[in-house]
């Protein structure tokens, strides 16, 4: 390979350097633990899925162009240039992971695979191979942040159908959808889709919670696509929005990765501290219910219901006990997957590869373990709070006929409301 | 305007949930040849302002982003 | 035999004690003066006291867990190999001095056979488990994943294991601790010299050559992935950030 390139892709490591990487490339024992952790390396056998496998392509630049030893003896450690072979696989290992780090879980070093693969999106991408439908998601959200003006109108009129629907489902003509409300409390930053603005609007006036709506979405493709400024800009939308409103905490909706961004992230692209609470929207949920600020009937959902935690939101995010906390308020008949919480299966739709056409094979067959889960819970309704998880777990259920209604936990929420007005059908 | 335009692919995108709506457009853009035109139904109303920023930022063009009835149609120029 | 104990271990140990130290101290300094990742990498559950992630990054490093629950196989393996090496670091000990109380518990006779079951035990389990990771390294994944460092380490370990149970074995009931220990002492107070009890006994080739790999496997340590060994309590604290 050219030297300029060889210069650049190696400049990358350097500049994503810090201590986690470099013990992670220095400790790992390749003692495979990790296998049968992973959701796509158990459900196809390949071997390019194996987290460490998926690892020690980075470790194998690193070796040659960051240790003496590797320098000098490279056949030691296989190491060897970020050629187009080494290229060719990691963009298959990379951007087909999940992101769920459920290998790091049973890792007795605690490898952040994960981690390192976020090298390696920069890397691919300073190779020109990155992801390009991810990329495009990207700056489409990045170009509705820049000319915020030129979609206020359709934003707006969007919004206000959906307050037509939010009136009819709770029977009070006063309900509202507040648009640019400054001094509201909290700033809900939904998906770009109605579903995730509709019952959230109704739980919020139900509870008579002081809150708007940004006009920009949750989702971030840039964190998916691997581009730290990208990403860093995309989430920037909405915290300039409640900057400039003056709201008190910004709630995201039911997606994984968009609270991890919130949470946990976006301190370290922005380099300042998060001037919000963050908080997820079945937290409030959760207080609203448990304060009685909402009522909720049980019985008015029939049949077993189980809940799946997603990875972001569960293991990287810490929150296991709201949502379950939710879905046992609204009905008797509930039953946990096995294994659940910080065990839980990754359902394989995480990471963005939902988005992602080539991938769609390992996505599918990466989902047998959460169909072996569904089955043995004989659940009849799934809860549900992240929206890739959704989108792959309605796909399995469709292809291995399990006969599941895949809620979002909100409408299952709204379905419990005694509301006078007209109870949605479920999509 | 809808009337005149040549209609080189139609995607049905009633239902898929945002930023599905983009992402089948995206999908599908090199299917059709350049200068040639996607019509796409969607139902989420969020494709009115995923696909144009979808469109703006990758150098396509949008002849038309309508609401008809309950149903949002898209009409997309393949520019490049 | 007197030049090959001289070069493997006389010379050879000062040489591995500058090498493994200094390589270590090297290590460690890239790894503090390396800026810690700006994104906190934890997950959960995470205890949310300080003693809480003390006793969480004790209980993640020393027994794993989570590591058992996966792959019990591996970790009864990877557990009796880590333990029983412990165990034999501990007993090298009585190179430097003799343990406090045990010898007059057991008495002269007693200490001996204490030292040779527990010797022989801690033996046979790093015997045992540096063969298992041999075997596991040659087939389906295992195999895959592997690089020749991995078997360069496994080959140095199973030589440093073979000959020290060696000596345990054949030689231990001729040659005791006192002996090894004038020798070892010896070079500790940089005054070297090779009990002519060791070199009568014909112990020296066994002596030898476990040094030999001694040396080795110390030497490579602090460039190798061994270094797990001090950096999985690093790894290990980010869990609960």
């Amino acid at each position: 390979m050219d030297s300029t390139q060889l210069t650049t892709l190696t400049g990358v490591i350097d500049k994503k350097m810090n201590r986690q990487l470099k013990q992670y490339m220095d400790i790992c024992a390749r003692c495979a633990i990790c296998k049968d952790a992973c959701h796509q390396y158990v459900g196809t056998g390949d071997f390019k899925y194996l987290p460490a496998r998926r690892a020690e392509l980075i470790r194998q630049i690193y070796k040659k162009y960051f240790t003496k030893t590797g320098e000098f003896v490279p056949a030691l450690y296989e190491a060897r240039d970020p050629d187009e072979n080494l290229l060719d696989e990691l963009y298959d290992s990379t951007y087909a992971c999940t992101g769920c780090r459920r290998c790091m879980y049973y890792c007795p070093f605690s490898i952040d695979t994960a981690w390192i693969l976020s090298v390696a999106k920069a890397i691919l991408i300073a190779a020109g191979k990155g992801n390009e439908m991810l990329g495009q998601l990207a700056d489409a959200a990045i170009f509705k942040g820049d000319n915020a003006e030129m979609f206020n109108d359709v934003m707006v009129s969007g919004f206000e159908d959906i307050q037509e629907e939010v009136r009819a489902i709770t029977g009070n003509p006063n309900s509202r959808v507040p648009v640019n409300k400054e001094g509201a409390d909290i700033l809900y930053v939904a998906l770009a889709g109605a579903h995730s603005i509709r019952p959230a609007a109704v739980i919020f006036e139900e509870a008579g919670e002081n809150w708007t709506i940004s006009m920009f979405e949750a989702a971030n493709y840039g964190f998916f696509y691997g581009d730290v400024e990208k990403a860093r800009l995309i989430t920037k939308r909405y915290i300039d929005e409640a900057k400039r409103l003056g709201v008190k905490e910004i709630v995201v909706p039911e997606c994984g990765h968009a609270y991890r961004v919130a949470e946990f992230f976006y301190e370290a692209w922005s380099k300042e501290p998060m001037p919000f609470k963050i908080s997820h929207i079945l937290e409030k949920v959760d207080q609203y219910i448990k304060a009685g600020r909402i009522t909720v009937d049980k019985g008015l959902i029939e049949g077993k219901v189980t809940y799946h935690d997603p990875c972001q939101l569960g293991r990287n995010g810490g929150k296991f006990e709201e949502p379950r906390d939710i879905v046992k308020a609204v009905t008797d008949n509930f039953v946990d997957l096995t294994p659940n919480r910080a065990e839980q299966w990754c359902c394989g739709g995480g990471g963005g590869i939902v988005a992602m056409e080539e991938f769609k094979d390992v996505r599918l067959a990466s989902g047998i373990k959460k169909v072996e889960q569904l089955k043995a819970s004989g659940a009849s309704v799934l809860a549900c709070p992240c929206e890739n998880c959704r989108l792959q777990i309605e796909e399995l259920n469709e292809i291995h006929e399990l006969g599941l209604q895949v809620w979002q936990v909100i409408d299952l929420v709204v379905a419990a409301m005694p509301l006078k007005g007209t109870k949605p059908t479920h999509a | 305007m809808s009337d005149e335009t040549k209609i080189d692919l139609e995607l049905d995108l009633k239902g898929l949930l945002c930023p599905l709506p983009m992402v089948k457009v995206s999908q599908n853009i090199g299917n059709v040849p350049v200068g040639g035109v996607i019509r796409a139904v969607a139902t989420d109303p969020g494709a009115m302002a995923d696909i144009p920023a979808w469109a703006k930022s990758t150098g396509n063009e949008v002849l038309q982003a309508a609401k008809e009835g309950s149903e949002f149609v898209f009409l997309v120029k393949r520019v490049k | 035999m007197e030049t090959y104990l001289w070069i493997t271990s006389v010379w050879g140990i000062y040489l591995t004690a500058i090498v493994f130290f200094g390589g270590m101290a090297w290590r460690i300094y890239q790894w503090a003066t390396t800026p810690k990742s700006p994104v906190r990498l934890g997950m959960f559950p995470k205890p949310k006291s300080g003693a809480g992630r003390f006793g969480k990054l004790l209980a993640d490093t020393f027994i794993a867990p989570q590591s058992a629950k996966i792959e019990p196989t591996m970790w009864i393996f990877a557990m009796a190999f880590h333990v029983a090496a412990l165990g034999a670091f501990v007993g090298h000990l009585r190179l430097i001095h003799e343990f406090p109380f045990l010898p007059e518990w057991l008495g002269e006779a007693g200490m001996n056979t204490f030292a040779a079951w527990s010797g022989s035990i801690a033996g046979i389990l790093m015997l045992v488990g540096v063969l298992f990771w041999i075997v596991r390294r040659t087939f389906g994944p295992y195999k895959s994943l592997s690089v020749p460092e991995d078997y360069l380490l496994l080959f140095l370990l199973l030589g440093v294991v073979a000959m020290g149970d060696h000596m345990r074995f054949v030689y231990g009931g001729v040659v005791h601790a006192a002996t090894y220990r004038e020798w070892f002492l010896s070079l500790m107070t940089f005054k070297p010299e090779i009990p002519a009890e060791l070199l009568a006994s014909n112990v020296g080739v066994s002596l030898g050559t476990h040094m030999l790999f001694t040396d080795l496997l110390l030497m490579y340590f602090p460039f190798s992935k061994l270094v797990h060994a001090i950096g999985a309590f690093s790894s290990n604290l980010v869990r609960s950030e």
